[in-house]
C-alpha cells in the first residue's frame, strides 16, 4: 500500500517537473492538469488555469483546427502529433536562446495522448510538448549552408557569373520549353579581341581584372530573364529566352557597346576592351541546344574574320 | 459503418497464406484475420474522418525481398507518377515502420474531402497529409495490438517524400534487410479520386516475434 503511495508521489513530482510541457484536457476542452514547464513558460499557475476552458485560456491558440484535432481523438482514440515544421507552435512561448535565436518563439513538437477509461472509452487527451527550438536553429542554419553551396556551384569563382555547367543547364532548360511551348529563343557567344595580348602583356593578374571588369560590364546591360554565364577563358554565353535573332542583335550591339565605352585601368595604363559576338536562334530544324552554342560559335568565327568588334548573326548557309 | 471490404476474405485467404514461407497455416490464417480486423479499422477511421465511403482492398500479406518491395511500390502507383509519402516507426513487441503512399492526385483531392481550402499552402498540405497517415497507421497498430494483446507504440510520423518521382523514394541500396514481411491495403474513396496505400514491414528478427504472439494468440481463441 505505502509503496504505490510512493510510487503515485513520485509519478506526480516527475510529471511536475518532467522538462517537457504537460497538461490534460477532458472532453469540454477544460484544463485538468498543468505542469511546471507549461507555468513558467505559460506564465501562468496551475490554480490559474485548471478547470477553466483550454481556448479561453489560450485565445492563441488556433481554435478551429486544434478542436476538431481534439475532437478526434476522442472519436477514433488514436495518438496524434504535431510538428514544428508545419506549424511551428501551439503556444507563443519565449524561447531560452534569446540572444542567439534568431526565431521569434519557441518552436515546438507535440504529441497528443488519448487516456482511457475501463471501458476503453477515451476521457481525457494528454499533451506533451517539446521544445524544438534548438532542431528548429541547426536546420535553418542547414538550409541556408546548403543554399549557399547550391549557389556557389552554379558560379565562377573569378568572374562570380554563372559558370559553364549552369548557363548549359539553363539553355537546355529554355530550349525544352521554347521547344514545348513554341516561343523563340537566341542565344549569344562573345569573346574579348585580343584577350591574349593582355594576358601576355600585362600578366595574368591584370587578365583576371580585365574579366572581371568585362563580366560586370555584360551584366549590366542585360535584362531580368536573359542568363549570363562565363562559357570558357575569355568566352561567355548569353541565353535570351522569348528573344528572335532581330531581338538578340539589338542587346548584343548594345553588350558590345558597353563594354568598349570606357577604358579599363590596368598597369597604369588604359586599355580599350572589344569584344567580338556571334548570334543563332531556335529554328524548327534545331536538333538539340547544344546545336545553338555551335552555329553562335560559327558566327562569332565570322566576327573575328571579319576584324573583330562587331557581331553576326548565324545564316544556315554558312 | 461506411466501411467494407470489396472482396469477401474468405475466397482469398488460400492463395495468401500459400504465400508466407515462414508460417504454419494456424500462423497465417490467424495473421491474415487480425490485419483484415485491423486494416478494416482503418478504413473506418478514415471513412468516420472524411464522412465518405471507404472501399479498401483485401490485405495482402507476403514475405519480400528488397527488389520486390519497389516492384511492389511500382506497382500500386502509376510508374512516372510523383508522390507524396509519409512514414511512422513502431516498436516495442513488434518492431518495423509503416509507410501510407498518397498518388499526388489523391493528395490534392484530400483537402477538399477534409474541408479545408482547397488552394492549401505547403505546410498546411504537409499537415493534412501527416494527419491522415497517422490516422491509418495509428488505426492499424490500435487494432493489432488490441487484438494480438500485445503493447505496440508508434512515432510521430514524418513526410519521406512530397511530390517525388517514386523511383527516388525507395532506393534499394539504402535499404539494409534483405527480407521483410510486407502487409499492404488500399484505400479508395470511390466517389472521389482519393486513393492511396498503407504498407507495414517488419524485418527480420520482427518476423519471428511476430510467430510466438501468434502462437499465444492462437492459444487463446482456442481455450
Amino acid at each position: 500500500m505505502s509503496d504505490s503511495n510512493d510510487t503515485t508521489n513520485l509519478l506526480n513530482i516527475i510529471v511536475d517537473r518532467a522538462h517537457v510541457g504537460i497538461f490534460v484536457v477532458n472532453q469540454q476542452r477544460e484544463i485538468v492538469l498543468w505542469n511546471q514547464f507549461m507555468e513558467i513558460h505559460s506564465e501562468r499557475k496551475a490554480d490559474t488555469v485548471v478547470g477553466q476552458n483550454l481556448f479561453e485560456a489560450f485565445p492563441e491558440l488556433p481554435r478551429k483546427w486544434l478542436d476538431r484535432k481534439i475532437e478526434n481523438i476522442f472519436i477514433l482514440k488514436n495518438f496524434s502529433f504535431t510538428s514544428w515544421e508545419q506549424r511551428p507552435y501551439l503556444f507563443k512561448f519565449a524561447h531560452n536562446r534569446p540572444v542567439t535565436g534568431g526565431v521569434d518563439c519557441m518552436r515546438q513538437d507535440c504529441t497528443l495522448m488519448p487516456i482511457k477509461d475501463d471501458n476503453s472509452e477515451v476521457q481525457y487527451v494528454c499533451f506533451t510538448l517539446f521544445d524544438a527550438t534548438d532542431t528548429s536553429i541547426y536546420q535553418s542554419k542547414l538550409e541556408k549552408t546548403t543554399e549557399k553551396l547550391r549557389e556557389l556551384s552554379n558560379r565562377d569563382g573569378l568572374t562570380r557569373l554563372f559558370n559553364r555547367r549552369y548557363v548549359e543547364e539553363a539553355l537546355e532548360k529554355e530550349f525544352n520549353r521554347a521547344r514545348r511551348y513554341n516561343n523563340k529563343l537566341s542565344v549569344i557567344l562573345t569573346d574579348i579581341d585580343f584577350f591574349k595580348k593582355v594576358n601576355d602583356m600585362y600578366g595574368h593578374l591584370a587578365g583576371d581584372e580585365v574579366l572581371r571588369i568585362m563580366s560586370q560590364r555584360l551584366a549590366s546591360g542585360l535584362r531580368g530573364t536573359d542568363v549570363l554565364g562565363r562559357y570558357g577563358g575569355e568566352e561567355f554565353l548569353v541565353v535570351l529566352p522569348e528573344t528572335d535573332m532581330q531581338g538578340a542583335h539589338v542587346l548584343a550591339e548594345r553588350l558590345r557597346k558597353i563594354v568598349q565605352a570606357e577604358p579599363v585601368a590596368v598597369e597604369g595604363e588604359s586599355l580599350t576592351i572589344n569584344i567580338s559576338l556571334g548570334i543563332s536562334e531556335l529554328r524548327d530544324n534545331t536538333a538539340a541546344y547544344a546545336q545553338l552554342i555551335a552555329e553562335a560559335d560559327l558566327a562569332l568565327y565570322q566576327s573575328k574574320k571579319n576584324g573583330r568588334n562587331n557581331t553576326t548573326l548565324f545564316q544556315p548557309d554558312f | 459503418m461506411y466501411c467494407t471490404n470489396t472482396v469477401s476474405f474468405k475466397s482469398v485467404n488460400k492463395t495468401i497464406t500459400m504465400s508466407i514461407p515462414p508460417y504454419t497455416e494456424d500462423q497465417n490464417d490467424a495473421l491474415q484475420e487480425v490485419v483484415n480486423i485491423a486494416m478494416g479499422q482503418a478504413g473506418d477511421s478514415l471513412a468516420r474522418i472524411l464522412g465518405n465511403f471507404v472501399a479498401l482492398s483485401v490485405p495482402r500479406i507476403r514475405l519480400v525481398t528488397v527488389e520486390d518491395v519497389i516492384k511492389t511500390v511500382t506497382d500500386m502507383v502509376d510508374n512516372n507518377a510523383k508522390i507524396s509519402a509519409v512514414r511512422q516507426a513502431f516498436s516495442n513487441s513488434l518492431r518495423g515502420e509503416a509507410i501510407v503512399v498518397f498518388a499526388q492526385a489523391g493528395a490534392d483531392d484530400l483537402a477538399d474531402l477534409m474541408g479545408y481550402d482547397t488552394d492549401l499552402d505547403r505546410s498546411a498540405e504537409q499537415e493534412l497529409l501527416l494527419e491522415v497517415g497517422n490516422l491509418l497507421v495509428g488505426a492499424v497498430i490500435t487494432g493489432i495490438s488490441e487484438t494480438l494483446k500485445t503493447d505496440l507504440n508508434f512515432s510521430a510520423p514524418s513526410l519521406m517524400a512530397e511530390r517525388t518521382p517514386l523511383d527516388q523514394v525507395l532506393v534499394p541500396e539504402q535499404l539494409s534487410w534483405s527480407h521483410a514481411l510486407l502487409m499492404e491495403v488500399n484505400f479508395t474513396v470511390e466517389s472521389r479520386d482519393f486513393n492511396c496505400h498503407l504498407l507495414m514491414f517488419m524485418a527480420e528478427e520482427a518476423i519471428d516475434t511476430l510467430r510466438s504472439i501468434l502462437d499465444e494468440f492462437i492459444d487463446r481463441i482456442q481455450e
